[in-house]
This record gives C-alpha cells, sequence and structure tokens, in this order.
C-alpha cells in the first residue's frame, strides 16, 4: 500500500535529518542545521500525507476510520507528534541543538514500526470495542502527553551531554556553544514536563469516559491504567519536587529520564502483561 | 483551622511527606500489576505452594486495590493533601486578594538599567502611552502623580496563586467519588441466553445476587463479522418488563449502555450456549408456511392440529451433507422420524432416488407437510454489566476541575508590574519592574517586550 510504502520513507527522512543535525554539532555550521530543519519538515509533511491517505483508504475499504487503531499506527502518530512537537519548539526557540537528540528517537520508533516482527501494518477494521468517538481524542491526548514527555527525555539526556563535555576540557568544547544553557534546558525540562502532564491527564480523563461508556467502570486497574497512574505520579512528583522544592538541574534531568521509562513501560511493557488494551 | 499548630499538623503540612506518599503508593499499585487481582488469582494458585498463596491472600495481595493497606494509603494521603492545603491556603488567599500600590519602594530596588529608557517627551504624555499600553494587557491599572514623577502599577494571573488549590480539591474530590462509588455503588452481571428473562443480576463481591425492581429478557443477540473474521458488532435486543408488562425495547451495544431505573446495562461478552439453533420451515400442502427458530428437544403443535413434532438433534455437517436437523412428528396414527438437510436439492442431483434408498432423508415424509431447513446457528448467550455508581458525577466534576486547575497552574502565573516615570539629570526616565514568585523567566521576557513596546509607542504615535 502507498501509505505504508510512504511512511518507510519517512523512516529514511528522519535519519537523514538526525545525520544532518550531527553535522551541525560536529562542524558548527548552522546551514547544516537549517538543512535538517528542512528535511525534518519535509519527513513530517510527508507523513503527514501517508496518514491522511490512510485515512481515507480506509473509508474507501469501507472500514473508515482514524489511524490509530492498533500497534503500528500507534507507533506512527507517536513518532509524528514527536517530530511536531519538535519542530514548533525549534520555531519558537530559534535553537536547533535539541534536534540531535529528538530525532534519532522518531527514527527508532518508526523503524521499529516498520521492521519489529509481529507489527501488523494492515489497515483493519474496528472491533466493537474501539467503535467509539472517544477513540481519538483519548489516542491523540495520549500520545501528545507520550511526545511530550519524549522531548522531555531528549533534554535531559542532553542536560547530561552538556554537563559532561563542560567537564571535559579538550577540543569537543566547540559545540558546547551551540546547546543551550544549563539553566535554560532546565527551564525546557520543566516547561515540556509540565505540558505533557497535561496532555497525560486529559489522556486518563478521555480514557476514563470512554471506559465509563464500553467497560461500564471509569477505574478498573487494568494494568495500562495503572501504569499510566504511576506515569501520572512520577510526573506529578517531578513537577512539585521543582516547584516546591526548588530542584533543579541535575535531578531534573534524572527525574525526566525516569519518567520516559514509565512512559515507555506504559506504552510497551505492559503488553507483557495480561491487560484489556491488548489491541495497543 | 487552629491557631496552635501542633506537631501531627506539621508533619501532615509536609510537602516532603506528599512525595514520599505518593512514591509508595506508585510503587504499591506497581505491585499490583504484577500479581494477578481477583479473578485471575485463581489461575496461580494451582502454581505456588498452598502455604504461600493463602499468606498472599491473606495479605490481600490478590486484591490491592480494595486492600486494607491501599485504604490506609489513599487516607493518608487524603489528610495529607487536605491538611498541606489548609496549611499553605491562607497565604495564598491573601496573595490572590492582595493589589500593588503604585508607590511600591522595593519594586525599582536593583532594577537593572536595561529596564529604563529614555524618551524625549514630558511626563504627562508618557505616563498617558503608559496607561493605555498597561490597560490592554493588564488588570486594575492604578496611577499616583506626584509633582515631577508618575507611578503607575498593574496585575495579571491572580487565579494562579489558587490553581494549586484546584487542582488538590479535584483530587479530594475524585478520592471522594470513588468512595462513594465504592460504598454506594452496585456492580453486577448477569447472563441470559436468548428468549431468557431475568429479573436479578451477581454481585461481584462476594457470590450473592441481588433482585433488580424489574426484569429483562434477551430477544435476541446478533454477532456481525467482518470478512478476515473479525468481530464487527456485538448486539442485543432487551426488553424491559416492569409489573410483567413490557415497557421498553431497546437495543445494547457496546460503547453504548443502556439506563433503566438508575442501573446502567452493558454489552460486556458473550458466548456459545449449548445447543444449536435451526431455522425451520414448514409447509402445508395448498397451506401457510410457517418460519420458526428452533433448538433440540424443542416441542411444537402442527399447525393444522394433527399432532405434534418435536427436534431431536441440530447437526452442522450430518454424513458429510452438510447442516441437518433430525425431527419426530408424533399423531395419533403414527411416529415419523427424519432427517431435515438444508442442500437436500443438491444431494437430490447427486444422488436422484435418495427418498427411494433412505425414507429417512425425506423432508416430507409426513403427509401433508414438508419441512424445509433454511440455516443453523450458534446459539448465543449474552453476558450483561449492570452498574450504578452514584459516585460518578463525582468524580466527573472533579476532573473537570483538575484539567481547569493545571492549566491555570501551568499555562499562566501571577505578576505585578509597576512603571515609574521621573527625571533623571534632567532627562525624563521610564523605568518598567514586574515581581513573580513562579516564573521569573517569563517575567523577564514579558518586561522587556513591554518596554519595547512603549519605546515603539512614544516613538511612533499612532
Amino acid at each position: 500500500m502507498i501509505n505504508t510504502a510512504i511512511l518507510s520513507w519517512v523512516t529514511f527522512i528522519y535519519f537523514g535529518a538526525f545525520v544532518f543535525y550531527l553535522f551541525r554539532m560536529m562542524l558548527g555550521r548552522e546551514f547544516w542545521g537549517k538543512l535538517a530543519g528542512w528535511i525534518a519538515l519535509a519527513g513530517l509533511i510527508a507523513q503527514s500525507v501517508a496518514l491522511i491517505i490512510r485515512w481515507k483508504t480506509s473509508y474507501d475499504l469501507g472500514i473508515g476510520h482514524a489511524p490509530l487503531s492498533n500497534f503500528y499506527e500507534s507507533l506512527i502518530f507517536f513518532a509524528w507528534t514527536v517530530v511536531f512537537l519538535y519542530l514548533l519548539m525549534e520555531q519558537r526557540l530559534k535553537n536547533r541543538s535539541i534536534g540531535v537528540f529528538v530525532m534519532p528517537v522518531a527514527f527508532l520508533i518508526m523503524a521499529y514500526a516498520s521492521i519489529a516482527p509481529g507489527i501488523n501494518n494492515r489497515i483493519e477494521p474496528l472491533i466493537p470495542a474501539l467503535q467509539s468517538n472517544w477513540l481519538t481524542s483519548h489516542v491523540l491526548t495520549c500520545f501528545m502527553g507520550y511526545a511530550a514527555f519524549t522531548v522531555t527525555f531528549a533534554l535531559g539526556i542532553m542536560f547530561f551531554v552538556r554537563k559532561a563535555a563542560a567537564h571535559d576540557a579538550s577540543g569537543v568544547r566547540a559545540f558546547i556553544h551551540l546547546l543551550p544553557s544549563e539553566s535554560q534546558i532546565d527551564d525546557l525540562i520543566y516547561s515540556c514536563a509540565a505540558l505533557g502532564f497535561i496532555f497525560l491527564t486529559l489522556g486518563i480523563v478521555t480514557g476514563s469516559v470512554w471506559a465509563h461508556y464500553a467497560w461500564g467502570s471509569y477505574w478498573s486497574w487494568d494494568p495500562k491504567e495503572t501504569w499510566s497512574f504511576i506515569t501520572w505520579i512520577t510526573y506529578a512528583v517531578m513537577l512539585h519536587v521543582r516547584l516546591v522544592r526548588g530542584w533543579r538541574g541535575l535531578r531534573m534531568a534524572i527525574m525526566a529520564i525516569i519518567g520516559f521509562a514509565c512512559v515507555l513501560f506504559t506504552y510497551l511493557g505492559v503488553n507483557l502483561l495480561p491487560s484489556l488494551h491488548s489491541y495497543l | 483551622m487552629s491557631k496552635k499548630k501542633s506537631g501531627i499538623w506539621f508533619f501532615f503540612a509536609s510537602v516532603r511527606l506528599a512525595i514520599v506518599l505518593l512514591l509508595v503508593i506508585a510503587f504499591f499499585v506497581m505491585i499490583g500489576t504484577l500479581f494477578p487481582q481477583r479473578e485471575a488469582a485463581v489461575e496461580l494458585a494451582g502454581r505456588i505452594p498452598p502455604g504461600l498463596f493463602s499468606f498472599l491472600q491473606k495479605m490481600q495481595v490478590f486484591d490491592l486495590y480494595h486492600s486494607v493497606w491501599f485504604f490506609i494509603l489513599m487516607g493518608l494521603l487524603t489528610v495529607n493533601l487536605l491538611i498541606c492545603s489548609l496549611d499553605r491556603f491562607p497565604a495564598a488567599w491573601r496573595r490572590f486578594r492582595s493589589s500593588p500600590v503604585p508607590r511600591d519602594p522595593d519594586a525599582f530596588k536593583d532594577l537593572p538599567e536595561e529596564n529604563f529608557f529614555y524618551p524625549e517627551l514630558d511626563v504627562k504624555k508618557a505616563a498617558d502611552a503608559a496607561v493605555s499600553l498597561l490597560k490592554k494587557k493588564y488588570y486594575s491599572i492604578k496611577r499616583a502623580d506626584e509633582a515631577s514623577s508618575v507611578y503607575l502599577c498593574a496585575h495579571k494571573g491572580r487565579f494562579a496563586h489558587l490553581g494549586v488549590y484546584m487542582v488538590h480539591l479535584s483530587v479530594l474530590g475524585l478520592i471522594c467519588g470513588a468512595v462513594i462509588g465504592s460504598v454506594f455503588g452496585i456492580e453486577g452481571s448477569v447472563k441470559m441466553l436468548e428468549g431468557e428473562t431475568v429479573s436479578g443480576i451477581s454481585l461481584r463481591h462476594g457470590n450473592s445476587t441481588m433482585p433488580l425492581p424489574f426484569s429483562v429478557r434477551c430477544d435476541k443477540f446478533t454477532i456481525e463479522r467482518y470478512k478476515n473474521g473479525a468481530p464487527k458488532l456485538f448486539q442485543s435486543d432487551l426488553t424491559f418488563f416492569k409489573n410483567d408488562r413490557a415497557v421498553w425495547s431497546v437495543k445494547l451495544l457496546v460503547n453504548h449502555p443502556v439506563d433503566f431505573e438508575g442501573f446502567r446495562f452493558y454489552q460486556a461478552s458473550y458466548g456459545s450456549a449449548p445447543g444449536k439453533k435451526a431455522t425451520l420451515a414448514l409447509l402445508r400442502d395448498g397451506g401457510r408456511r410457517d418460519i420458526m427458530n428452533v433448538s433440540a428437544g424443542y416441542r411444537f403443535e402442527l399447525p393444522g392440529n394433527e399432532g405434534t413434532f418435536q427436534i431431536l438433534r441440530v447437526e452442522d455437517n450430518m454424513m458429510q451433507m452438510g447442516q441437518a436437523v433430525k425431527i419426530a412428528v408424533r399423531s395419533e396414527k403414527e411416529v415419523a422420524t427424519f432427517w431435515v438437510f438444508r442442500e437436500i436439492d443438491r444431494i437430490r442431483q447427486v444422488i436422484p432416488d435418495v427418498f427411494e434408498q433412505v425414507p429417512a432423508f425425506n423432508p416430507g415424509l409426513f403427509r401433508p407437510y414438508t419441512f424445509s431447513l433454511l440455516g443453523i446457528e450458534e446459539k448465543y448467550y449474552t453476558g450483561l454489566q449492570v452498574n450504578r455508581d452514584p459516585g460518578t458525577p463525582v468524580v466527573a466534576s472533579a476532573a473537570v476541575l483538575l484539567i481547569c486547575g493545571l492549566m491555570i497552574v501551568i499555562f499562566s502565573y501571577a505578576r505585578q508590574i509597576w512603571v515609574r516615570i521621573d527625571q533623571d539629570e534632567g532627562r525624563i526616565r521610564i523605568g518598567i519592574a514586574g515581581r513573580s514568585i513562579r516564573n521569573k523567566v517569563g517575567l523577564k521576557r514579558e518586561v522587556r517586550h513591554l518596554l519595547a513596546q512603549l519605546k515603539d509607542n512614544l516613538e511612533n504615535p499612532k
């Protein structure tokens, strides 16, 4: 199908964007950064087109639904939100150095969607439990949250790289001045985590409303629900320790990484446990 | 709130306790995802030593989310949240109510040079321009005129002081709604065969059943499938009876529960019931044709009152010749037993004299009737979940409050802005200062922006 063909090309486009962001880092020339930014944007547009085609194809098959209904589609949409959020940030912050940390994540998600065994990339009809208007709003908000947390994680890694490189007095210092300062990274970590927290909350609430209609209970301690709750608590703690106890810098970077581990487990790890969310 | 705050008060008012409690709760619920819960725990019983199992059971590991431990943790969190909020709320309320005064001596202390500029205008004009700019963006602008200087102040985002209390209140609301639900709520389920009427449900907690103040009948259960075999639709056609009168017939679908007298019915499961269901057509020579749904064991009167017939067997594939039903017709004179094949016409094409060879394969064996089999279906039962949860509205409003509160906390912040227009070594000097507890970085940017805008407005008057 044409949409999956485009999507596998997008994987390489994102890899290309990552490589050029890396060039910018190594060579210190803004030209590479601009090129990488445009390539990433082209990838995002191609991916959007592919998603729209996929959406339309599902209607042509007579089983019309938003392309958010199985594991493959969720991975693709996850990558889309990550790149979308990153490009939005790049635009607002006028700083391209985060790209080198975010793009590889987007690339890996896309690559995983394309090559991991047992991932079905066909357009499938919706089973009765998924036939709900809440599907789109629930998946949309959850993955916006996941994407924000992914960028937070990338920023956390960036913080570590910056800290490590600052101690190293040798020649690699060249790229340090391209990175935002530690306090700027810290502010970004907070902003992204806060944004993700709002979206995660919205995701959990929309999920509860949906569960209320589908399963007869707004909360049933299904492993996916439970892990989303654990993730929510982790980021709630992260925001509290910053706002109330004044944690900054390294500690927040560590929290960003721990939080992302929870996100990953909520998204992927839970599939190892028996769950009602078996389709995603 | 008492004036004398005891040690216990301080213990529960601490944010550190809140953080520790949240982490403990997170760890606790994680344990619950590692052990099978409730019904699923039975499967584990066979795989671990019985002593260990009963110990874990006694520790309520298999119903962790309804265990004493969990209630204690949530209780502690509730008290913590309540005291912590009560402890800090008065100060936040004062901050919310307070408004800045124009002549604040601290506002301009140590203000960096970049927060000043020197326009070529008189004080009054500059002040008017500053007022009109502030009016566009801030609230309750106040002005103090002095001999050769003007002081202005304004504020914005006061509600940010209260946002965090909205969030805390909403979490208390969520806990409260959950408690209401678990105390006054009913969680039950019922299984019924097509055609069956029930007037009670089995409760999830304990093995008791609860009578309903009405009865409900499953008229029909339908499964539709996509071409690839995945289910497309589960539907139960229900009829509700009140005092033996049918009052409401409704289709129940997944994701579309129905409400009746305060109970909410959900399409939860289905399964095949023993036995199969055949659709049979019965033609009387020169007479009418009846169509009926039958299962093995069913007994009917013949339409012309010649006797009764009974369904003996319903077979999916009888002797490799497809679907068939075995029928016995009893009249005063005889008992005729024969098979009705769905594909009888095709069978007769292959074996033209099949009726002579095997009379029992003739669906018209009992005169003057001819039976034909239109199809055989699986016989289903439908599983409904029946709930009543008075806590849901509380939880729903708490969730709305939670989202509003979070938006306020994260997207807005409270700040106060001062503008001072005075003279410095014969030149007019305008300075802008701001104060915010939460967002110093954002405020700095905002003040810089305000300076640039005011400068622009003064230099290029419209």
